[in-house]
């Protein structure tokens, strides 16, 4: 087979028995892609325009009703996406800011670093829910919950963490930022070891400052890796559920609700909402597009490849 | 330009070895503020998995004790009796985590090996746009599709049974990205030799494309283990019997069939049977997980 | 100006001993090569002139001033490293003028600083173009202009040829030579290529296992080595060294031995061997001779006039003759003459005397 470039790409007809073999191949994974993915997407496209529920899910045809109503009858989606959006931006900001500042303060490998990184690991392989847990029984807004007793001895008054309008968002992203740091700072640091040591010699002897070859250098080499954090942390905190499901179920009030507890509770728990689940669903879909098109477009161009 | 110039002292033997101490004096000194802060991020980040364990062994009466315990005084297994007490059998959750795992990873393997070889070795049309869907698929995440798999799954009487939590993971799109990356840095040449000496193509994946793959093999499986044996979303929506569930079910459990007050040592020793056994396994292994989870296909 | 001096350096990482009790001086405006098989601890000294490694005990002096302990950047040496280690987010200009930048160099003699260099090495037209669009020989060239445009006292190359193809290697060996003369500055350069330092060095520093063993010029260590290892690690092919008895060794060099089928007239050193291998290059010939006993030696010779399996006698004169003692030590003194009559006798030889 000689190579032809793939604009002017020509397929033999003789080489059918050799495209068969390909397509078998990819056959199997492309039914449970177009089974499990592609069909509940526009199925759930689909029922965004009914009123129904999970029994009887295309009770009436609605239009685009379900999608004035997200915006207009219902108080609590916009707001879900504002908290959602919150959540984001600000656990993307630690996790980005705090991985990179820990996998350069880790860099140097002595012992202490490789057991600090060792052990700042290992809450990424650990379900979320039992971090959700452990958390909220620290957060535990009785006097004997762990950080009240050390308030308390500091002789500050109990908080109630985990149950106040302030707090509570934030205590979920602690939560998560220390669940996640340990995974995103392990890739900033396979890309930091990836740099060779005597650009950074040859830094030194160019008389550049610490600060200086961490913008002039370190940034730049590991921007890749910066562009794969910034596209995972946003894509996945916009999916969070199983922390604020078990440490706030989205209150108090209102106050944690995102996007993904309010289709959960609006597909489940509330009557003929199906409809309206699957145009959060949808809302949810185009958002999240548009952050990864905005992404790639405005930085791709600052992404250094070599 | 003439400079001034200085000379200094040339120093003896002794003053060297005095010099060299001195060195490394200052050294550890420099280091020891950094090195203090170290051991503090490192008890942070340890600190919540003791105290899950710990917790999982006191009594009631001490783990709401002001101040807490640092370490259980009457350290007992109770707690666990009182889970097998509260009619939740956690044997069943376990049985139905491991199956789960086992044969979700299992499918994904045997059609994912097979797929990523097409598309990373051979050459027929619509290659580009086939792998498009891998790419979409990799991209649309579980809560986007859920409903529809739940309409689709409850049509076909199937949330009795396990499958509905391995069927719709059973096409790994990030393993097929990676492992298909994997593939493509293999030598053609080593797939041409190959079909010399008429090997099949069953051969060349097995024989040849998996054995050079290893450590893309063991970071999809590592990936995809996490993610399934620690799954809460999709157990929650896709089970409508406890038969079916999961320890991440036996757990949320745990918590709302709890008596007014919640039970916290209780709680928490459900969370140990969940996470110990991970630990350990981190325990003993650490440096390759490690290494797994930092090889990723971005070059 | 630019004189380094080693007084007792010593380098260790962790428990390991690399250099120990070291001395040495690097004369001001010469070209010394450090040279010495991997590991031997050449490039521990250089980077401890550099100060990107410095010494773990004892002192570095440049031109008498100790700056065991000074930043690299205050150091007023430049170094070419073997990867060139090239700034890859920078433009070939902004890889040049980033330690002239970082010096606060004023931006007007900083460009024409940049300019000249760029002009030498041959780089003009790529000055605003990403390193990685480069090749080998012009990243190698971004490197060099980067060391040149800071005018240092002293200049530092990590075997800088080492991943050039190897015309290229010979061209930019050249180009270094001339660069030196031009300079006139001291240049410390590091290579494991004997044929490197023959080449270019005024001044050959020897080393192995962190210990120096001889520093001379070339000729002194090509005429003159201080034992068995430099002998054979100097020159090419490396010279025969074959054991005599009372734990002696004697050496010759292949391009000093005399190939015939008779047996020459006056007082040398002859045995019989027959041709093994020979390797017609053109302007020489290599062969190997095997002698009876089953030992090869190299012999290299301007005519071509041997055949494969033929029998010829291999003659050395005297003054072509190398002792060694036990410990690989050269025997430079009067014991020489009786160790030549020793090995005449058990050897075999002619005396017309």
């Amino acid at each position: 087979m000689s190579k032809i470039p793939s604009a002017a790409k020509h397929y033999d007809k003789k080489n059918w028995k050799d495209y068969a073999m390909s397509y078998v191949m990819i056959l199997p994974a492309m039914i449970f892609f177009g089974l499990f993915c592609l069909y509940p997407l526009g199925n759930l496209f689909y029922l965004s325009f009914f009123r129904g529920n999970v029994r009887n899910p295309f009770k009436s045809f609605q239009g685009l009703q379900n999608y004035i109503d997200l915006f207009t009858m219902r108080p609590d989606f916009v707001p879900a996406l504002y908290h959602t959006a919150y959540y984001t931006v600000v656990v993307l900001v630690l996790l980005i800011v705090l991985s990179v500042l820990c996998a350069v303060w880790l860099k140097k490998g002595r012992k202490i670093d490789h057991f600090a990184q060792s052990v700042i690991f290992p809450p990424h392989l650990v379900a979320s829910i039992s971090c959700a847990f452990v958390w909220s029984w620290m957060f535990s807004s009785e006097s004997y919950g762990l950080f009240n007793t050390i308030l308390n001895a500091l002789g500050i008054k109990t908080v109630r963490w985990l149950q106040q309008t302030s707090t509570a968002m934030n205590c979920v992203i602690v939560m998560n930022v220390w669940k996640n740091i340990g995974y995103y700072s392990l890739i900033i640091m396979s890309a930091l070891r990836s740099i060779p040591t005597e650009i950074y010699e040859a830094a030194d002897l160019d008389s550049a400052s610490p600060v200086k070859q961490f913008f002039k250098i370190t940034l730049p080499l590991i921007s890749p890796q910066l562009f794969f954090l910034l596209i995972t942390i946003t894509t996945g905190s916009f999916m969070v559920f199983d922390s604020i499901r078990v440490m706030t179920a989205g209150g108090p009030g209102d106050a944690t609700q995102v996007i993904c507890t309010w289709i959960y509770e609006y597909a489940f728990q509330n009557n003929n909402s199906l409809g309206l689940a699957a145009a959060g669903g949808i809302v949810l879909l185009v958002i999240l597009v548009i952050i990864t098109l905005l992404d790639f477009r405005g930085i791709e161009k600052k992404v250094h490849y070599q | 330009m003439m400079k001034e110039m200085t000379f200094d002292r040339l120093i003896t033997n002794d003053e060297s070895k005095e010099l060299s101490l001195k060195r490394r004096r200052k050294q550890f000194i420099r280091h020891l503020p950094g090195d203090i802060l170290k051991l503090i991020v490192v008890i942070l980040f340890v600190f919540p998995f003791y105290w899950m364990i710990s917790t999982g062994f006191k009594t009631y009466v001490e783990a709401i004790q002001t101040p807490p315990t640092l370490w259980p005084h009457t350290f007992t297994l109770s707690n666990f009796q009182k889970i097998s007490e509260m009619n939740i059998d956690l044997i069943m959750y376990s049985k139905n985590s491991v199956l789960i795992t086992v044969t979700t990873i299992a499918l994904q393997m045997v059609i994912m090996v097979p797929a990523s070889y097409a598309f990373a070795k051979r050459d027929f049309p619509l290659k580009g746009v086939l792998f498009g869907v891998v790419l979409l698929a990799f991209m649309i995440p579980s809560q986007l599709t859920y409903i529809s798999i739940y309409l689709m799954m409850s049509k076909a009487k199937l949330l009795q049974t396990l499958w509905p939590q391995i069927f719709p993971f059973g096409a790994n799109a990030f393993g097929i990205f990676m492992l298909r990356q994997s593939f493509k840095q293999i030598p053609e040449e080593l797939v041409e030799s190959a079909h010399l000496d008429s090997a099949s193509e069953l051969q060349i994946m097995t024989r040849i494309m998996l054995p050079m793959s290893k450590s893309a093999m063991i970071t999809i499986a590592m990936f995809s283990f996490i993610s399934i044996w620690n799954n809460y979303f999709w157990p929650l929506v896709m089970t409508t019997s406890e038969s079916v569930r999961p320890l991440t079910m036996a757990i949320q459990k745990l918590r709302d069939s709890g008596d007014a007050a919640l039970q916290w040592n209780v709680l928490m020793a459900g969370n140990v049977i969940l996470v110990v056994p991970v630990l350990l396994v981190y325990v003993f292994a650490s440096k390759k997980i490690l290494n797994a989870f930092a090889y990723n296909g971005l070059k | 100006m630019g004189e380094i001096v080693f007084n007792k350096v010593e380098k260790s990482f962790g428990t390991n001993k690399v250099i120990e009790n070291l001395d040495l001086t690097i004369q001001d405006g010469k070209f010394t090569v450090l040279v010495g098989a991997s590991g031997c601890g050449k490039t521990t000294l250089l980077r401890m002139i550099a100060g990107i490694g410095p010494a773990t005990a004892g002192q570095v002096l440049l031109d008498g001033k100790d700056i065991t302990d000074v930043a690299p950047g205050k150091r007023d040496v430049a170094m070419v490293f073997q990867n060139y280690a090239i700034y890859p987010t920078m433009t070939v200009r902004e890889n040049i003028e980033f330690g002239l930048k970082n010096k606060k160099v004023p931006k007007q003699i900083r460009e024409s600083r940049v300019v000249a260099v760029a002009q030498s090495v041959g780089l003009t037209e790529y000055l605003d173009r990403k390193p990685n669009t480069l090749s080998g020989g012009q990243r190698q060239r971004i490197a060099l202009a980067r060391a040149m445009v800071k005018q240092p006292r002293v200049f530092l190359m990590d075997e800088p040829l080492s991943n050039l193809d190897a015309k290229l290697r010979i061209q930019m060996r050249v180009e270094l030579i001339r660069l030196h003369e031009q300079l006139k500055t001291t240049f410390v350069y590091v290579t494991h290529d004997q044929v490197e330092a023959m080449s270019m060095a005024d001044d050959i520093v020897i080393m192995d296992k962190g210990k120096i063993l001889q520093q001379g010029s070339p000729e002194q260590i090509y005429h003159d080595p201080n034992n068995a290892y430099i002998a054979q690690f100097i020159g090419s092919p490396a010279m025969n060294v074959l054991p005599m008895e009372g734990g002696y060794q004697y050496g010759f060099r292949p391009e000093r031995v005399m190939l015939s089928h008779e047996k020459p007239k006056g007082t040398l050193l002859c045995r019989r061997g027959t041709v093994r291998v020979r390797e017609m290059l053109g302007s020489e010939t290599l062969y190997q001779i095997a002698f009876q006993d089953g030992t090869m030696v190299a012999v290299k010779m301007l005519q071509d006039t041997f055949q494969m399996n033929e029998d010829v006698i291999l003659s050395v004169s005297k003054e072509h003759l190398f002792f060694f003692g036990q410990d690989g030590n050269r025997i430079r003194r009067d014991e020489t003459t009786a160790l030549y009559c020793r090995l005449l006798r058990t050897v075999g030889g002619t005396s017309d005397v």
